[in-house]
């Protein structure tokens, strides 16, 4: 077998040896670095859950098009024609001021209107959208009062967009928690690699002396980090598989109550390996700088 | 093929081990390097394979100013040289056959083939039974076996050994110094430090004296 190559094995080997000799100290790594995962991996499920959520509701936006008193048979004619015409628009329903005088008397408000002396209320059009994105929302609002007999046109939209506002804000603490953590992990990962090289620091000493390059010492060093940090993802989802489990019944429970049939999705499995992917990476990238920094220190 | 050209070293403190060095060795040599204890004799074997560099003057090994090497090209270097250290420098987690491969293994040998030379170089130093065994299993005399075929293990033209015999009785010292012998007779360069004037009138090499970190005879 190529020298290379079998160097590469024997570094793997030994690291995992040496993994599985101390598998206490190994283990409350692993539990570490896998705490340090969760939280942000487990504040990006509640996000895309909770965006799930959103989009499952019925709670499609609406738009509400009051006609003008004084608009023309033909304008109105018009308005009908756009609205049943338009690729944006999913329902439309006429609701013609006495209707919507007749359901305020029906909510038990028939003492106010009694007193009026005529029907204050426009004609209107209320329409449900095929999209729900905010800026679709706004162009149709600005679209359809431009129309000629239109007297304004309500978007109820400020829903919709709150609720993608808290969204964008969760996806962000998300990012800058996975920075941190990563930051963190970096440091888990090279701190215990140090306790490593503590360790073999003699046989450190020997290999360099008998003619060992830099690149050949850190190997196995690397391959005990890639190792833990693979550890540690592991540790990490099953931590979020047992948070899963405890909480997938009270929420359930709550989403029945609202009459939902939503259920909380686990991690997928591409993102599951780039969580194991990118931790594997992070505490490479630790044992890497533990094992060069105690490189320049030997001398 | 060593040269070494008004060589001193003094090390960090102050203490200067080498003053004002001038001296040659060819090719194919066996050189003796005696001296009281301090004299300079491990700082200069350190010289010659990089392990320290001279405060001034130029060591060169082959043609190439060894003081001078960068970090990347030491590890090449001594690749090419066999160390033998007074104090043994042994891996204790290791097996002998282990101790013995890890020269092959650091200059990238095909593995088999690594074995084969690890387990020949065992033989001649007569540890090939031992191969399986611990190194805190072998006594003081096998210990310093094991360095030598550490240290030959990758057939290098030049050997540097650090009291290979220091405190072991006669009978070890002379089959120790016979191996020396051989290695001379294939050509290799040995550079040998020494208290033990059995040796040197035994094997009847080049004699270097080091007095106080001075050049005080040739022999
Ligand atoms: N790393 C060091 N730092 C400071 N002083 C040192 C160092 N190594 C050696 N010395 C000093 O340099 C001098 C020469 O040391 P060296 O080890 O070369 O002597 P030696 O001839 O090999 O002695 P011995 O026969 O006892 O092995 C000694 O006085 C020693 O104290
Ligand atoms: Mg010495």
């Amino acid at each position: 077998m190529n020298g290379w190559l079998a160097h590469h094995l024997a570094s793997f080997a030994d690291a995992l040896r040496r993994m599985l000799r101390t598998p206490f100290s190994a283990g409350f790594t692993a539990l570490a670095i896998g705490v340090a995962i969760t939280l942000p991996v487990g504040m990006y499920l509640a996000v895309s859950n909770l965006g799930q959520l959103a989009g499952g509701l019925p709670t499609q936006p609406e738009i509400s098009l009051f006609l003008a008193g004084k608009a023309s048979p033909a304008e109105r004619e018009a308005i009908q024609r756009k609205l049943e015409a338009h690729p944006d628009i999913e329902q439309r329903r006429f609701v013609s001021s006495e209707a919507a005088l007749e359901r305020l008397n029906a909510q038990g408000l028939s003492d106010i209107t009694a007193g009026l002396e005529r029907n204050p209320l426009p004609d209107a059009w209320v329409l449900t959208l095929k999209q729900s994105a905010p800026q679709a929302l706004d162009t149709l609002r600005k679209e359809l009062s431009a129309l000629p007999g239109v007297e304004s046109v309500h978007a109820d939209s400020i829903w919709a967009e709150r609720l993608q506002a808290i969204l964008g804000i969760g996806r962000m603490l998300v990012l800058l928690l996975s920075g941190l953590f990563g930051l963190a992990l970096i440091a888990i990962a090279s701190n215990a690699i140090r306790a490593q090289i503590l360790v073999r620091r003699e046989e450190i000493e020997v290999s360099r002396l008998i003619g060992a390059t830099d690149r050949y010492i850190r190997r196995p060093f690397l391959y005990y980090g890639a190792l833990q940090g693979a550890s540690g993802a592991l540790a990490a989802l099953g931590i979020l598989a047992l948070l899963g489990l405890a909480l997938q019944g009270p929420v359930s429970q709550l989403a029945t109550l609202y009459g939902s049939p939503f259920r909380l999705t686990p991690l997928s499995l591409p993102a599951g390996a780039a969580v194991l992917g990118a931790a594997t990476l992070f505490s490479w990238l630790g044992a890497w700088i533990a094992v060069t920094r105690a490189l320049r220190k030997f001398g | 093929m060593i040269q070494f050209s008004q060589v001193s070293k003094r090390y960090p403190g102050g203490h200067t081990a080498l003053e004002n060095i001038t001296l040659g060795i060819e090719k194919g040599e066996l050189v003796f390097l005696t001296g009281h204890s301090g004299a300079g004799k491990s700082t200069l074997l350190k010289l010659i394979a990089a392990i320290e560099r001279p405060t001034s003057g130029a060591v060169t090994v082959n043609g190439q100013n060894v003081g001078r090497l960068s970090r990347h090209a030491v590890p090449f270097l001594r690749r090419n040289i066999g160390l033998i250290f007074q104090d043994h420098k042994l891996l204790f987690d290791r097996s002998v056959i282990e101790n013995t491969l890890l020269p092959l293994s650091i200059a990238g040998f095909d593995r088999r083939e690594a074995f084969k030379r690890a387990r020949a170089a065992l033989d001649k130093v007569g540890l090939l039974n031992r191969e399986k065994s611990m190194p805190i299993a072998l006594s003081g005399g096998e210990q310093q076996r094991l360095c030598i075929a550490r240290a030959v293990v990758s057939r290098p033209a030049l050997v540097l050994a650090d009291e290979p015999t220091g405190n072991l009785d006669t009978g070890y010292a002379i089959d120790i110094l016979n191996m020396f012998r051989d290695f001379h007779r294939v050509g290799t360069t040995l550079v040998i430090s020494t208290h033990d004037e059995r040796a040197i009138q035994a094997m009847g090499g080049r004699v270097v004296q080091l007095d106080h970190g001075t050049l005080a005879a040739e022999a």
